[in-house]
C-alpha cells in the first residue's frame, strides 16, 4: 500500500449564520469572510503539516486546484508544491491536480510541472483535473466544451513534455504554431498522471489507455467499487495486469485513541466538510454539458443523497469517511481493500475545523499504529511487498 | 409528417416532424395558413406547441422549429455559436422554401433572429423581437438562469409563480431533468461565453431594413426592458411596446397579449407590402 497525505487547504472560519444564510462556501460566499490575519496562519499551518507528513512516513504529499471558495485556498496548487520543494527530500509532491478544462494555456502547466520537476529531483506526480463545476462560472469558461478542453490539454502537455522538436498544435480548442517546451521535466518520458473519476466509462478508458492512475472522489463504497471495477476492467481489456497501485482511494480519516475520543472529536469536522464545506446547488455543481447525457442519467439513477443530506452516521456506513481508534480504523481500511482492491490510499487528515493538535495526534495515530498494519496489503503479486 | 410534407402547405391543426437540412434534422411544428411566420423560440419552450403558437396560426401559416440540440432537434455538434445558426436558419429558410418569412424570436430566439436580420435583412419579412436577449449591457445585467436551481428559474420567470404550476404540474421524473438538461447545454454551447450576448451587435442592428417590433413583458426579471429598449433605439425606425403585469415567461405567462401583440404587427405589415404591391 502506498500511503499519500492529501491536503485541501480549507478555510473554516464561517461566520455563524452560514447555514442559514449562504448556499454555498464557494463562487458567491463573499470574500470579506476571508480573515487576512488568520488565513495567512493557514498556509503555513497546512504546509507545516504536509511537510510533518513526509517526516511521518507518508510515500506522497499532495495538494490540488479550487478557485472561488473556502472550500479551498489553492487557486494555484503549484504554488504550494514550489513551497514543498525545496523544504522536502524524500516523499512525492502530487499536484492532484491542476484543473487543465478552465486553464487559459495548458503549456504554462506543462511548463510550470516540469519546473517543480527540476525542483524536487523527480518527485512530482501531475493529476489532471476537469475543475468543479462552479468553477466554469468562475472561469468564464464554456462547461460544454469542459471534456474537449481536458482531453485536448492533457494531450498536448504529455506531446510538449515528450518532443524533441519544436512542433505546432492544433485542435478545436488551441492554436499553437510553435511548441518547444523548455525546460523538459526530470522524469522521463514525463511525470506520473493521476487522473479522477466519477463514474464517467469514457474517463476509465481513457485513463487505463494511457496507463494513469484513477482517483476516486467521495462516494458511497458500493459506487466506487463499481468505478474501481469498471477502470480495472478496462485495463484487462487492453490485455495488460491491472497493478493495484494505480486504483488510488481518497477518503477523509480521522483517529484518536479511543473510538468514542474519535467520533466525540471528529464529528464535528466531518460534518464541517460535507455539510459546509460541500454545499452546493446542483446548478453550481453540474453546470450545463459539464457532464454527458449518459453520465447525467447514471448520476441521477444512483439515487446518490446530496452531501448535505447524508448524516454523519450514513457517511461512515457509506465509506465516505473513516473515524476511530487505530484499531477501528486498521480493521475498516482493511475491510475497504478488500471490497475496492485499492492499492494506494489518499487520505485527508486535515478535515474542515480540525485543531492542528488533533490532526497532529490523528495523524501520528495512523502514521504509527495503522500504516505498519495495511502497508502489506494492494501490492501486486509480482512485486514483493518490500518494494 | 415525413419530411417531404414539412414543406408543403397546410392548414388546421398542427403537424409535427422533421425537416432534412445540412447538419442533421429539425423537429418542428407547423400550423395555420396564410403569411409564412418562422418562430424562433426562448431556451425554454422547445418541442411543444403553444397556445401562443396556436393564436398566432389563426391568421399566419407559423413554423415552428426546436433549435440545434433543444427539444426533438438533433445535437448538431459542429454548431458552435450564434454565428453558427444564422447560417443554420438559412438553410431551414431554404428547406422549408419559404420566400421572405416573417421573423418572430423570443428572449434566445429573438437574438438569433436580430443576427439573421442583420445578416441577410433581404432574407425576411419582418422582424419582431420578443424580450429579446444578444446586447451587452453591463449596467443592466442578465440574470444568471444556469445558476438558478428549478425554484429560482420559475421565481425569476413569472411575474405571478402561481400561473407556472398550472402548466407544470407534478414532480419532474429523470427523463424530463435529461430533457431540461440538453436544452441547458445547448443553450451554453451557444451563449455561455460572452453571456448570452454577441458584444458586435449594437453596431451592426443599422443594417436591418425590415419593419421591426420589439415587444417586451413590463416586469422582467431576466432580461431587463432597457435591452429591448436598446434594440428599439438601434434598428431603424422600430416601433417597441410592453406587454404589462408580465414575466420573462412572456408566452407562457400571457399567450392571449402576446399573440396579439404580434398578430396586430404582422397584420399590418402584410397590409402595407399588399399595399405596395410588394409581393412574397
Amino acid at each position: 500500500m502506498k500511503f499519500v497525505f492529501f491536503h485541501l487547504m480549507p478555510y473554516p472560519f464561517l461566520p455563524d449564520d452560514f447555514d442559514e444564510s449562504y448556499p454555498s462556501p464557494s463562487l458567491t460566499f463573499p470574500s470579506k469572510y476571508f480573515d487576512r490575519e488568520l488565513g495567512n496562519r493557514l498556509y503555513h499551518r497546512y504546509l507545516d503539516e504536509l511537510e510533518n507528513a513526509e517526516k511521518l512516513g507518508f510515500d506522497g504529499i499532495a495538494v490540488n486546484e479550487h478557485h472561488q471558495s473556502a472550500y479551498g485556498l489553492m487557486p494555484s496548487p503549484n504554488i504550494m508544491a514550489a513551497a514543498l520543494a525545496r523544504r522536502t527530500e524524500r516523499a512525492q509532491i502530487m499536484v492532484l491536480g491542476n484543473a487543465i478544462g478552465i486553464r487559459g494555456n495548458p503549456l504554462r502547466v506543462a511548463e510550470e510541472i516540469a519546473m517543480l520537476d527540476h525542483l524536487s529531483n523527480g518527485r512530482v506526480v501531475s493529476g489532471f483535473v476537469r475543475g468543479i463545476g462552479w468553477e466554469y462560472f468562475a472561469s468564464g469558461v464554456n462547461p460544454t466544451r469542459s471534456r474537449d478542453r481536458f482531453n485536448e490539454a492533457h494531450d498536448l502537455i504529455i506531446k510538449a513534455w515528450t518532443a524533441d522538436e519544436p512542433f505546432q498544435w492544433i485542435s478545436s480548442n488551441y492554436e499553437y504554431r510553435y511548441v518547444n517546451l523548455w525546460p523538459r521535466p526530470v522524469q522521463e518520458p514525463h511525470p506520473p498522471i493521476y487522473i479522477p473519476g466519477a463514474g464517467s466509462t469514457e474517463t476509465m478508458k481513457f485513463v487505463a489507455e494511457h496507463g494513469h492512475t484513477y482517483m476516486s472522489v467521495y462516494a458511497p463504497t458500493p459506487l466506487v467499487r463499481r468505478w474501481f471495477d469498471g477502470h480495472r476492467q478496462a485495463v484487462e481489456e487492453l490485455g495488460i495486469d491491472h497493478d493495484p497501485v494505480k486504483s488510488a482511494f481518497s477518503v477523509p480519516i480521522y483517529v484518536a485513541e479511543t473510538d468514542e475520543k474519535a467520533h466525540r472529536e471528529g464529528r464535528q469536522h466531518i460534518e464541517w466538510l460535507f455539510h459546509r464545506g460541500l454545499k452546493q446547488s446542483f446548478p453550481q455543481v453540474y453546470p450545463p454539458g459539464y457532464m454527458s447525457p449518459g453520465s447525467m442519467r447514471g448520476m441521477l439513477m444512483s439515487g446518490m443523497k446530496p452531501y448535505t443530506e447524508t448524516s454523519y452516521e450514513e457517511l461512515l456506513a457509506g465509506g465516505y469517511a473513516v473515524v476511530g481508534s487505530p484499531e477501528t480504523v486498521t480493521a475498516r481500511l482493511t475491510e475497504l481493500q478488500a471490497q475496492l482492491g485499492f492499492g494506494q490510499l489518499i487520505g485527508l487528515f486535515s478535515i474542515g475545523d480540525i485543531t492542528s493538535d488533533e490532526m497532529n495526534r490523528s495523524m501520528e495515530l495512523f502514521a504509527n499504529q495503522v500504516m505498519p498494519a495495511l502497508r502489506p496489503l494492494g501490492v501486486a503479486n509480482r512485486v514483493t511487498a518490500a518494494s | 409528417m415525413t419530411t417531404s410534407e414539412a414543406g408543403q402547405g397546410v392548414s388546421g391543426p398542427p403537424t409535427e416532424g422533421f425537416l432534412e437540412v445540412p447538419g442533421g434534422r429539425v423537429h418542428m411544428f407547423r400550423g395555420g395558413a396564410g403569411a409564412p411566420v418562422l418562430f424562433l423560440h426562448a431556451a425554454g419552450g422547445a418541442g411543444r406547441w403553444h397556445e401562443f403558437h396556436e393564436l398566432l396560426s389563426r391568421r399566419f401559416e407559423v413554423f415552428a422549429p426546436d433549435h440545434p440540440g433543444f427539444g426533438g432537434s438533433d445535437g448538431f455538434p459542429e454548431l458552435e455559436g450564434v454565428d453558427d445558426l444564422v447560417f443554420h436558419y438559412l438553410d431551414v429558410i431554404e428547406a422549408l422554401g419559404l420566400e421572405r418569412p416573417h421573423v418572430v424570436g423570443a428572449s434566445f430566439g429573438g437574438w438569433v433572429a436580430a443576427e439573421l436580420a442583420v445578416a441577410r435583412p433581404d432574407a425576411i419579412g419582418s422582424l419582431t423581437l420578443l424580450g429579446p436577449a444578444g446586447l451587452r449591457l453591463p449596467e443592466h445585467p442578465v440574470a444568471d438562469l444556469f445558476l438558478m436551481t428549478p425554484e429560482q428559474v420559475v421565481g425569476a420567470l413569472f411575474k405571478d409563480p402561481a400561473r407556472a404550476t398550472a402548466l407544470f404540474p407534478g414532480e419532474p421524473g429523470i427523463d424530463d431533468v435529461l430533457a431540461a438538461y440538453r436544452d441547458m447545454t445547448a443553450l451554453a454551447r451557444f451563449s455561455w461565453h460572452p453571456f448570452l450576448s454577441n458584444p458586435k451587435l449594437e453596431r451592426r442592428l443599422h443594417r436591418i431594413t425590415a419593419r421591426t417590433l420589439v415587444a417586451c413583458p413590463a416586469d422582467d426579471r431576466v432580461i431587463p426592458v432597457r435591452h429591448g429598449a436598446r434594440y428599439a433605439e438601434l434598428i431603424p425606425q422600430a416601433r417597441f411596446s410592453q406587454v404589462d403585469d408580465c414575466g420573462h415567461a412572456m408566452y407562457f405567462e400571457r399567450p392571449g397579449d402576446f399573440a396579439a401583440v404580434v398578430t396586430e404587427f404582422l397584420a399590418k405589415v402584410e397590409a402595407g407590402t399588399q399595399q405596395s404591391g410588394a409581393s412574397r
